[in-house]
């Protein structure tokens, strides 16, 4: 849904790319924050010196969202797949902006509840102590993300070690060995492209349990 | 609970409840956004790092619930009134309407967001000992050098234009020249002829960060107007003459089993959470009559007393009825089902239920009438893939 504004206000912020041109490029300084007005933006992120897709961007998304809030280099790069019109904006207009766009505001009001409820998600898992514990609540993470997915079905997801390992916070040797020994205990089955989680709610149980006492 | 609750002129629900009731737990499920009128309520919520208890006072005129509802995720506190307390329930669509022609609590609203977000990926930086980058400089012309050693002349170019622009003095800058020069000049890089860069492709949706779940055009469509605020709430018990009427035929039909009363009493009698815990086990487990005993225990022991209690009772009615559908009991399912319609109206269990109805009366072939409760679905916010489950329901019933 792209947002509705004049002509004019396209002609003052608006940007376009052609397929593949890079929009910002991970480690750049980021000054500048985008919204998609329409074709799809890929998000890649170098991991072990090989690119690696993390999402994909489309109409009506917010890009580089962070730059409003700190300066910092990006995190990830973005690249156009098809002819893209962006608007960007400068950090240092964000208050004007959103002052005479309430719409633009309550956009951003609704990427940033997500975005602080997956960071708080994810900082659980990396609070919690033990390796197969943090292993096991990435899997209970990514169901509850999944909204096709249900805690009382067998799941299947598709995820490799290095995902896992990632979000984990921990080492891919140290997952693999985590999760190689889950699935002797026939708690999961390993695919080279997914896993399948038995009963997910059973670690969703004993991780709730576990961060319980870890407070006590 | 809830004492009352009516509709006001504009589809926005009034709501008033006496003191200690809980408007809604931590973990629920739930699009609904509140004001507080009148009254006192507390929020609980956990901290992250120390497991500490904090209680927030939400003041007259304040917005609770928000973040979660528009977030589209369990809540992350307890909502409990402390006194006699009338509180405004919006909808994602309300909601919106609302504050657009407010910007200043859109404005603030959004400050306290970012201030949140920003600590919050602080702490998870520095839990991951991350820490700020240290050099930025160097990184960047990596990513240049991974892109020219992979062939992609145009990414390689962009990264140490950018490394030019930003450290024009960096160590790197004689390198990334001859680079730019080396490009422009079309000269053939490492890797052109091996093929392209490696990707990895159809990991995308690792992480739960699939394209649609971050924001997007889905998102949206979620606050579409046409996402039923306009129609006013969903009142649940509409239905009700029509549904008793409906049991009957059902029941009179042939084949639909009586209950099945099992012995319970030799039983451990635990507390009705151990006993909820252990039938989810069990069901999950796919052992439904063994679910279905211990759901049936915590229906006979009618504890309802407290919040707590009345959240497990009612999930209890749910579940048994889930169980007994399993064990092709539809008779005695359809019985519990329309007594979550009857006796509680506003359970998050009540769309749910009404889908369950809708294919019981699909499996007893009874098309009409299967529609009327996927109908009624159709309708009953929040949008989601019941809703749209319901849908698929009605056209394959209708033949389309």
């Amino acid at each position: 849904m792209a947002m509705a504004l004049d002509e004019k206000f396209f002609e003052k912020f608006g940007i376009e790319y052609a397929p593949n041109e890079i929009i910002f490029c991970e480690f750049e300084p980021g000054n500048e924050f985008y919204f998609i007005q329409s074709g799809r933006v890929r998000i890649v992120k170098l991991i072990q010196n090989r690119e690696k897709n993390l999402t994909v961007m489309t109409e009506g998304d917010v890009l580089g969202e962070m730059a409003i809030l700190e300066e910092q280099p990006r995190s990830a790069t973005a690249i156009a797949m098809d002819h893209v019109k962006l608007l960007k904006f400068h950090r240092d207009n964000f208050d004007a902006l959103i002052s005479g766009n309430p719409q633009l505001a309550y956009k951003l009001l609704v990427i940033f509840s997500k975005r602080i409820y997956e960071a708080k998600r994810r900082l659980m898992i990396l609070l919690l102590e033990e390796p197969q514990l943090k292993v096991m609540d990435v899997l209970v993470m990514l169901v509850e993300q999944d909204p096709h997915l249900d805690m009382q079905n067998v799941v299947s997801l598709q995820v490799t070690a290095q995902d896992v390992a990632r979000w984990a916070g921990i080492t891919e040797d140290e997952t693999q060995k985590e999760l190689t020994h889950l699935s002797r205990l026939d708690k999961i089955e390993l695919f080279g492209d997914r896993i399948v989680v038995k009963k997910i709610r059973e670690f969703q149980r004993l991780v709730a349990s576990k961060r319980k006492s870890m407070y006590q | 609970m809830t004492n009352g609750a009516s509709a006001g002129p504009s589809g926005v629900i009034t709501r008033t409840y006496k003191p200690g009731s809980i408007i809604y737990f931590e973990g629920d499920k739930s699009d609904y956004i509140y004001i507080l009128k009148s009254g006192k309520v507390v929020l609980t919520s956990i901290k992250l790092d120390t497991g500490e208890e904090v209680k927030e006072e939400v003041r007259q005129g304040e917005f609770f619930g928000v973040k979660s509802s528009l977030g589209k995720y369990p809540r992350e506190e307890t909502a409990q009134t402390t006194g006699n307390t009338m509180v405004l329930v919006l909808m994602p669509a309300d909601f919106e309407r609302l504050v657009l022609k407010n910007s200043s609590v859109v404005r603030k609203m959004l400050r306290v967001f970012s201030n949140q977000l920003r600590r919050i990926v602080k702490m998870e930086r520095s839990v991951l000992g991350e820490g700020e980058i240290v050099n930025p400089d160097a990184e960047l012309f990596k990513i240049g050098e991974y892109y020219y050693k992979e062939g992609i002349g145009q990414h390689a170019q962009y990264a140490y234009k950018k490394y030019m622009e930003y450290y024009p003095d960096g160590e790197h800058a004689a390198l990334a020249m001859k680079r730019i020069r080396a490009i422009d000049s079309g000269e053939a890089l490492p890797d052109e002829a091996a093929g392209g860069p490696h990707t990895d492709q159809g990991t995308g949706g690792a992480g739960g960060h699939s394209a649609d779940d971050l924001s997007g055009p889905a998102d949206m469509l979620d606050f579409d107007d046409t996402a039923t605020p306009e129609d006013g709430p969903v009142d649940p018990g509409a239905g009700r003459t029509a549904l008793s009427d409906e049991m009957d035929d059902f029941l009179s039909n042939p084949g639909a089993g009586g209950a099945d009363d099992r012995a319970l009493d030799d039983m451990a009698a635990g507390s009705v959470f151990e006993m909820s815990d252990s039938a989810g086990a069990s069901m999950s487990r796919g052992s439904y009559s063994t679910a279905l005993d211990l759901y049936r225990k915590i229906l006979s022991m009618n504890k309802n007393s407290n919040p707590e209690e009345k959240k497990i009772f009612e999930e209890a009615h749910f579940n048994a009825g889930r169980c007994l559908m399993e064990l092709k009991k539809s008779a005695d399912a359809l019985d519990l089902f329309s007594k979550i319609l009857r006796n509680f109206p506003s359970s998050p269990y009540l769309k749910n239920a009404i889908f369950n109805i809708g294919i019981i009366f699909e499996s007893a072939n009874q098309k009409e009438k299967a529609i009327t409760y996927f109908n009624k679905v159709l309708n009953m916010p929040p949008r989601d893939k019941l809703n749209s489950d319901a849908l698929t329901k009605i056209k394959i019933l209708q033949g389309k």
